[in-house]
């Protein structure tokens, strides 16, 4: 009788979970975002963190954990951990301690990693990303907490090698990295991607990271699960954590296979959060899909309790007030600036900014000296930005100063080049290094003055007798043809006087 | 054998130590567990003022810090010596597939 009750029972609740559109769930997404932080040394000794040297050559008894090896905290990781709690409006830890997470894998050799349980340096913070909405309200990413910990070896899985063993290089051990953690406020895949962009760009503007995702240096881990509505009630999924997302495509993807296996899931056998642990699930970039790595440890598995071996790090105010002092303008106030002061369309001013701290000092300059925001913005944002993209240079690296772009554009606004020849003339200067004014003569580009020009139009008008009627009767386009015949002619003239002079002339 | 009321703790921290423990083991160690557990409960009973501040280490001191500066690594020739195996490049290990922590 029990059994019959419960079958039909379930069986309705199936068919109701049948009936949920996928559109209906609400997608939670929290990130762990690991952060290698720009330190010349390691965490807690002195080891070199450079990538790419030979294996196990940057080692000592601290980072691979000697018994009796003593960590000696880096200074230089606490201040860019405080730099970037303060540029995500995080409140610092006035004390902050070390702990153990106790594991075992054959890449960290100490069977634990300091790391930050429960005192970590950055408290709540957040963080604001621009979406697509149609409200064009930039939406808030709340920051649970950002902790400091050591980072784990290499294994490499050589299964050519017939000895079925793994290597191990612990060069990567003892690295310093910022655990940033946020609450579960992300809503869509664009969004995770958007808020991981606005970080890796905040993180390059305040020189606390390159950010290489290809050297592993900003990893993600992306917890996921969703809220279905089903008969007035909220449903949630068992949260899955999605581990090795290595770029922001795969962060985007994973996010979205994940949705709709766990809704596809849940329509078939009606398992929540309830029911079930948190999982670590793998992304693989080659099948595209997640895979299940294992049940998640609880937090109690790892054991953590306080470092003896390191003692309490005591932050003061005056340590913070220095630091918050020194932050440079993040790119958020800078889009606002190119937006308000410099009248930039947003997505051109994102644009601008996506580039780097150098790109937007050279745009300023620029737009300062040459009194025209918008033809800056058009050269910059298309020749300049081409050019750096195509050769793979920096704008540090870009053969024309500011000052002779500058005084190029000025050239430009004032008609003396048109747009065809003004970038004939940076093409020269780009590639050979010389002024504007170089460029122009080495281009046989003379100014064309005004009786110069009205021999050019009048014998236009004889040559072009017919063209000049159709135009007189209304065939305003012909002018065109005419344009085109002035520039075979001569070359300097500029088309847009030119223009003006045949139709005044022809028109009166 | 008459378990102690930490036997699956035991079995629990065993696991996740990766050691093996066999009867006479489990059951010395279950013991000494229990006492320790019962000392730290005995902790617990001890009535403190609201405003004391736990502290987390037997020295007082704060702040060890040192400046972000490049010491010379070990030699690695020496630093591999210590592996129970190794090519003279990388540590050999058993075979492991899923790397599972970050
Ligand atoms: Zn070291």
């Amino acid at each position: 009788m029990e059994d019959s009750v419960l079958n039909s029972n379930s069986n309705s609740q199936s068919n109701n979970r049948q009936t949920v559109p996928f559109n209906d769930a609400k997608i939670i997404i929290g990130l762990e975002v690991h952060v290698q932080l720009d330190t010349d040394s390691k965490l807690f000794c002195g080891c070199s963190t450079r990538f790419g040297e030979a294996a196990n050559s940057q080692t000592c008894v601290v980072c691979t954990g000697m018994p009796g090896a003593l960590p000696v905290i880096n200074q230089r990781a606490l201040e860019l951990s405080i730099r970037t709690g303060l540029s995500l409006n995080c409140r610092i830890a006035r004390s902050t301690k070390w702990d153990r997470k106790n594991y075992f894998y054959p890449d960290l050799p100490k069977g634990y990693q300091i790391s930050q349980f429960d005192q970590p340096i950055c408290g709540p913070g957040h963080l604001d990303i621009q979406t697509t909405e149609a409200s064009g309200q930039p939406r808030r990413i709340r920051i649970e907490r950002a902790h400091l910990e050591e980072d784990a070896g290499k294994s490499i899985h050589d299964e050519s090698n017939d000895r079925q063993s793994s290597k191990i290089d612990l060069n990567r051990t003892g690295t310093p990295l910022l655990e940033i953690v946020t609450y579960p406020d992300i809503r869509t895949a664009a969004e995770a991607k958007a808020f991981l962009s606005e970080l890796k760009l905040i993180l390059n503007y305040i020189d606390v990271s390159d950010c290489n995702m290809q050297q592993g240096n900003l990893r993600c881990d992306a917890n996921v699960n969703l809220h279905i509505p089903l008969r007035g009630q909220q449903i949630a999924t068992p949260i899955v954590e999605i581990k090795n997302l290595n770029s922001f495509r795969a962060v985007e993807r994973s996010i979205t296979f994940e949705a709709q296996r766990q809704f596809e899931g849940w329509q078939e056998n009606g398992v929540t959060i309830a029911d079930a642990p948190k999982q670590t699930r793998g992304w693989n970039d080659h099948t595209q899909m997640t895979t299940l790595q294992r049940e998640k440890e609880d937090s109690a598995d790892y054991r953590y309790f306080p470092d003896p071996d390191l003692i309490a790090v005591k932050i003061e105010e005056t340590q913070i007030k220095q630091i918050r002092s020194q932050l440079v303008q993040l790119p958020a106030i800078l889009r606002e600036l190119l937006v308000k002061e410099y009248n930039l369309k947003p997505d051109d001013a994102a644009v601008i900014v996506s580039q780097g701290r150098g790109v937007v000092d050279y745009f300023l300059t620029v737009a300062d000296g040459c009194e025209n925001s918008r033809v800056a913005n058009n050269w910059i944002g298309q020749e300049v930005l081409r050019h750096l993209n195509e050769s793979n240079q920096t704008i540090q690296q870009y053969p024309v100063s500011h000052q002779q772009f500058t005084e190029l554009l000025k050239l430009v606004i004032a008609g003396t080049l048109d747009q065809t020849r003004g970038k004939e003339v940076l093409n020269a200067m780009v590639e050979h290094s010389i002024s504007s004014e170089e460029a122009i003569k080495q281009l046989g580009i003379k100014s064309v003055d005004n009786s110069e020009l009205v021999t050019l139009c009048e014998t236009l008008m004889d040559e072009n007798q017919n063209v000049v009627e159709q135009i007189r009767s209304g065939n305003e386009k012909a002018i065109g043809m005419l344009i085109g015949k002035a520039r075979k002619k001569n070359p300097n003239a500029n088309p847009g006087l030119v223009k003006a002079m045949l139709s005044k002339m022809i028109t009166g | 054998m008459p378990d102690t009321p930490e036997q699956p703790i035991v079995n629990q921290v065993a696991r996740l130590a990766r050691i093996h423990l066999d009867e006479q083991q489990l059951k010395s160690s279950g013991e000494k567990l229990e006492q320790i557990l019962g000392f730290v409960s005995q902790l617990e009973q001890i009535e403190l003022p609201k405003d004391v501040i736990p502290f987390f280490g037997a020295i007082e001191s704060v702040n060890a810090i040192r400046d972000d500066q490049l010491q010379t690594s070990v030699p690695r020739e020496k630093i591999l010596d210590n592996a129970p195996e190794s090519d003279g490049e990388f540590y050999l290990v058993p075979p492991v597939f899923k790397p599972t922590d970050s």
